[in-house]
């Protein structure tokens, strides 16, 4: 029979184990100790693979922010229910998307507010008026920084649509 | 202890025998990672849209495991955020899993939010490595041969399993420093 010591001590109980590289060993360098290194020509050549995604990446964008729009279309006025919420996820999902390949490809300003909208909806909870002003706003703001090529996150027309949706969000939350 | 004295520097890894799933509901950032994996000359990679999609894959793979016709798969590159099963379940699924080939699998965590908001998750649920988008060739190559070279010991402490998420070894002074008793800690070494 265990004494109330022996739980103790099996609660705080810890077990380290150092295991065989198998992957070193899968490349035949189990015996070699160095740092391996990925060959610097492949990874220029992935570099040149982001370079040329990014090339698409006006469409891709465009189109999730007319996605965007279709969304909020259907979200705006729908009283409180699943079906909103799931309007919502749908939102969170596509503004982590823009997010992601905003970034990606160097439209930072759009990629701001696409981050900011995610997080925005992703955390907080607020009225339906609230809600229709924030989100409006932060689609918005991105809409004129994609169309206007606005790249930088930074200077005085991104300055500008971050104290908009700025003013919309300190006003309603 | 005898240490071995190279004379030239190490080939670059040829990792034409891995096979990597990676997991990311985006079919933009998943086509590009597959490009990137594709140019370091993986030799597989498996991919699927979420957290629920990878438990199905990597369950098939492990019960035809014996197959010499099915590969074992070596990393698992994985988003944060997905709809369909986040990042962190599929490792909590992972780590807890009672097959050896599966829960001491390197795992590489790739998110979108802060790196500081992601570093402490990652380590948290047991995640080798840690990545924040957008990416880079050079990051994601940094974290494959991070994993390659530096596996750290698993820990196996009460709430966690998982790399050991110091990631060096720390003296500790002072008289509140805690002493384990051979009781309390047990120390597998696996040998070839």
């Amino acid at each position: 029979m265990k004494s109330s010591d022996d739980n103790d001590n099996l609660d705080k109980s810890v077990e380290i184990y150092n295991r065989i590289n198998r992957l070193k060993a899968k490349l035949g360098r189990e015996k070699d100790d160095r740092p391996g290194h990925i060959d610097e020509k492949a990874i220029e050549e992935a570099d040149a693979m982001i370079v040329a995604l990014c090339a698409e990446c006006p469409n891709a964008i465009g189109g999730y922010l007319s996605e965007l729009g279709k969304l909020w279309e259907e979200m705006r006025d729908m009283p409180e229910s699943k079906e909103r919420e799931n309007t919502s996820r749908a939102i969170f999902t596509l503004a982590h998307e823009i997010k992601d390949i905003g970034s990606m490809c160097g439209y930072d300003l759009t990629a701001y507010f696409a981050e900011s909208l995610r997080d925005y909806i992703h955390e907080t909870e607020l009225n339906m008026e609230a809600q229709r002003v924030i989100i409006q706003a932060h689609l918005d703001a991105m809409q004129v920084a994609f169309k206007q090529g606005t790249e930088e996150a930074d200077g005085p027309m991104a300055d500008e649509l971050k104290k908009v949706v700025k003013i919309a969000i300190d006003k309603y939350s | 202890m005898t240490s071995t004295i190279y004379t030239e520097q190490p080939q670059p890894y040829d990792l034409s025998s891995f096979t990597v799933l990676l997991v990311e509901d985006s079919s933009y950032m998943s086509a590009l990672m597959c490009s990137m994996l594709k140019a370091f000359n993986v030799g597989e990679i498996l991919t699927c849209n979420d957290a629920n999609e990878a438990i199905g894959v990597l369950t098939i793979t492990q019960a035809r495991k014996k197959s010499r016709f099915v590969t074992d798969i070596d990393i698992i590159v994985t988003d944060w955020l997905m709809p369909g099963g986040s990042g962190d379940e599929l490792i909590d699924w992972v780590r807890a899993h009672e097959d050896d080939a599966l829960r001491f699998m390197p795992i590489i965590l790739i998110s979108a939010y802060t790196t500081e908001k992601v570093i402490a998750m990652a380590r948290d649920h047991g995640a080798n490595e840690s990545m924040v988008k957008p990416l880079s060739a050079k990051s994601l190559a940094s974290r494959i041969c991070t994993v390659i070279d530096n596996p750290r010991p698993f820990i196996q402490a009460p709430g966690f399993f998982g790399p050991d998420r110091r990631r060096q070894e720390m003296v500790l002074a002072g008289t509140n420093r805690r002493v384990m008793t051979s009781q309390e800690l047990k120390v597998h070494n696996e040998k070839l």
